[in-house]
């Protein structure tokens, strides 16, 4: 065989699953599904791939240009789902726009984009998330954000840290301004990576007056705890609105014990373009990644239908295999030599037994359990020996 | 909250590096003049990388924050945050080249071949300005390049301008300013907010001293 064939391959950024991977990846997804349900959330299941310019509309140029797309016979354009939010938008805003409100969906599946593979996002990634559907309350952005602290928890993950900002306020900061559309994005770029320097000397060359000027200076010092609200200047009755929706969130938090694990930035506007309010991301000690990412988009809907007002996150599933990757493995926790009446029992009882169907001589199935990283052998006349 | 991981850059910015962090109060003395490349001192841990290597460190969270000039971290495209420029280990990323194409109007030439150790950078630089110039990736002795026809042009930094000068080379156009930045960790950020802004602080103390 020519050692440039394909055939044996696979491209750059998937991957097969299986054994303890495959396994841990379905209980992630399993412990993420019971935990949304208990929340009132049902399963919506968006088709993989449908028209890109349904899935484009909304997406921001970078997101766009991550879709794969590829025709169908008649010439139209298909883009695989890059995430699950602008699908789940198209199907509200087409079918579910009238029932009672607010609707609570999740969803949990592979998603594709073309981009770099980075600690854990392949070009095939797999996003657990869910969409809260009607409501523009303080008290929906932080039921988001506590059922994504609630799912790390139940993920085993208790190290982490929330960073809650507000999309409105920066665009709010940024509307007035006299600047042309290349300096905008400077800005916005110097703005999200807190380049104090940099932003104090393009300040200090272009035209704008003090409150503006004051409140821009400042944007890269706004992160810590409530307090921030206090410090920002508004420039105009949207970003004061803003940071009052800051407020209220935080203060619904506090209510449900969690503000302790929230770090506000009132620079932050990164994550999807149909961001419109409150966006926040989710850090768990061990990764220098950001395992959840959501926010408030009550734009997008519209695009499909009436306008809905619209709330939500995904969890990257790799990312949390990631962070459990030194936790607890699929590894059975006995080999039993032969069925008998204790193998029953026991997988009764919930614990993994594996029975050895190979016949192995007793030094090599000694071997075998330990490579399975079994914790206990129970032979066949009843005598059980511990693995240390 | 846990300790902090300091990622330092090799080469020229080491020196004044360590320095800065002894004045904060580590003891640094065994990566001054030691091939040791990581201690801990004070509850902080130091590891001393390549200059390039330092935004990747510290982009994927295996320090918490790092000392990088700006120049290798335009380079990187790294996404992590630089809130403090130091003051120290200033330079410039220049395009430079042959006295005789400052009067040739270089950038009115077609099929330029740039060779630079900042290919990102060149890159952009050219773009920018409609230029469809070929950039050739070296590892060093970029000023090398044109003397043995590799190359019309160099992007490369300069300090004092000796090195351009004694290889006939003279500066065409200035693409930044570069000095010595603090960067950090998204996730570090969050997850260690009070440790971080304690240190931005101090060594904003520090240098207004």
């Amino acid at each position: 065989m020519l050692p440039t064939s394909l055939d044996k391959q696979l491209p750059e950024g998937v991957a097969d699953l299986f054994f303890n991977d495959a396994a841990r990846k379905r209980a992630v997804e399993r412990t993420l599904a019971e935990t949304f349900i208990r929340w009132g959330y049902s399963e919506i299941i968006p088709p993989m791939f449908e028209y890109y310019e349904a899935l484009a509309a909304e997406a921001g140029p970078q997101l766009r240009e991550e879709m794969y797309r590829f025709f169908d016979r008649d010439g139209r354009v298909l883009a695989l789902r890059a995430d699950f939010t602008i699908p789940i938008a198209r199907i509200v805003g087409t079918k579910l726009f009238d029932r009672v409100m607010p609707l609570r969906f999740y969803a949990i599946g592979s998603v594709f984009r073309y981009a770099e593979p980075q600690a854990g996002m392949r070009r095939e990634f797999t996003q657990a998330g869910i969409e809260l559907i009607g409501a523009n309350t303080a008290e929906g952005d932080a039921e988001a954000i506590a059922l994504a602290m609630t799912a790390l928890r139940a993920l085993g993950l208790d190290d982490f840290r929330f960073t809650l900002g507000n999309a409105a306020y920066v665009q709010a900061t940024l509307r007035d301004l006299a600047l042309d559309a290349a300096d905008l994005a400077a800005l916005r770029e110097t703005i999200r990576r807190k380049n104090a320097p940099a932003l104090a000397q393009f300040l200090a060359t272009r035209p704008l007056d003090a409150p503006q000027r004051d409140a821009l200076a400042q944007l890269p010092m706004l992160w810590g705890n409530a307090e921030v609200l206090e410090r920002a200047v508004c420039v105009n009755d949207a970003a004061r609105a803003a940071v009052e929706r800051l407020r209220a969130v935080v203060a619904q938090l506090t209510h449900l014990g969690l503000q302790d694990m929230v770090t506000l930035d009132l620079a932050e506007d990164r994550g999807m373009a149909y961001y419109t309010g409150i966006l926040f991301e989710g850090f768990a000690q061990g990764l220098g990644f950001a395992v959840v990412s959501g926010g408030r988009y009550d734009n997008l809907i519209a695009h499909f239908g009436p306008p809905l007002p619209a709330v939500g996150f995904a969890i990257g599933v790799e990312r949390v295999m990631m962070l459990q990757r030194a936790r607890a493995s699929i590894a059975p926790a006995v080999i039993a030599q032969a069925y008998d009446a204790r193998v029953a029992t026991a997988r009764a009882c919930g614990q993994v037994v594996e029975v050895d169907v190979m016949n192995r001589a007793d030094d090599a199935l000694r071997v075998y359990a330990r490579v399975r990283g079994a914790r206990e052998i129970w032979w066949r006349d009843g005598r059980v020996e511990k693995l240390g | 909250m846990s300790e902090l991981t300091i990622a330092l850059a090799k080469g020229r910015l080491l020196t004044p590096s360590l320095k800065m962090f002894e004045s904060l109060g580590y003891d640094l003395r065994m990566l001054h003049n030691s091939r040791q490349l990581v201690i801990e001192s004070n509850g902080a841990r130091f590891l001393i990388a390549k200059a390039s290597d330092v935004p990747v460190y510290v982009e994927y969270g295996a320090a918490d924050v790092g000392i990088v000039g700006q120049d290798a971290l335009r380079e990187s495209e790294v996404k992590v945050y630089e809130p403090l420029v130091l003051g120290y280990g200033a330079c410039r990323l220049v395009v430079a080249g042959a006295p005789n194409l400052r009067e040739a109007e270089w950038k009115t030439l077609t099929g330029l071949r740039v060779a630079t150790q900042y290919p990102r950078c060149a890159q952009k630089y050219f773009a920018a300005r409609g230029l469809s110039a070929e950039i050739i990736a070296l590892a060093g002795s970029i000023e090398l390049a044109p003397r043995v026809g590799l190359a019309d042009l160099i992007v490369d930094v300069v300090d004092t301008g000796r090195t351009l000068r004694e290889n006939g080379l003279v500066e065409l156009d200035e693409i930044f300013k570069s000095q010595a930045a603090l960067i950090v960790n998204r996730a570090s950020h969050t997850l260690k907010v009070n440790v971080i802004r304690e240190l931005i602080e101090k060594i904003n103390a520090r240098r207004k001293t």
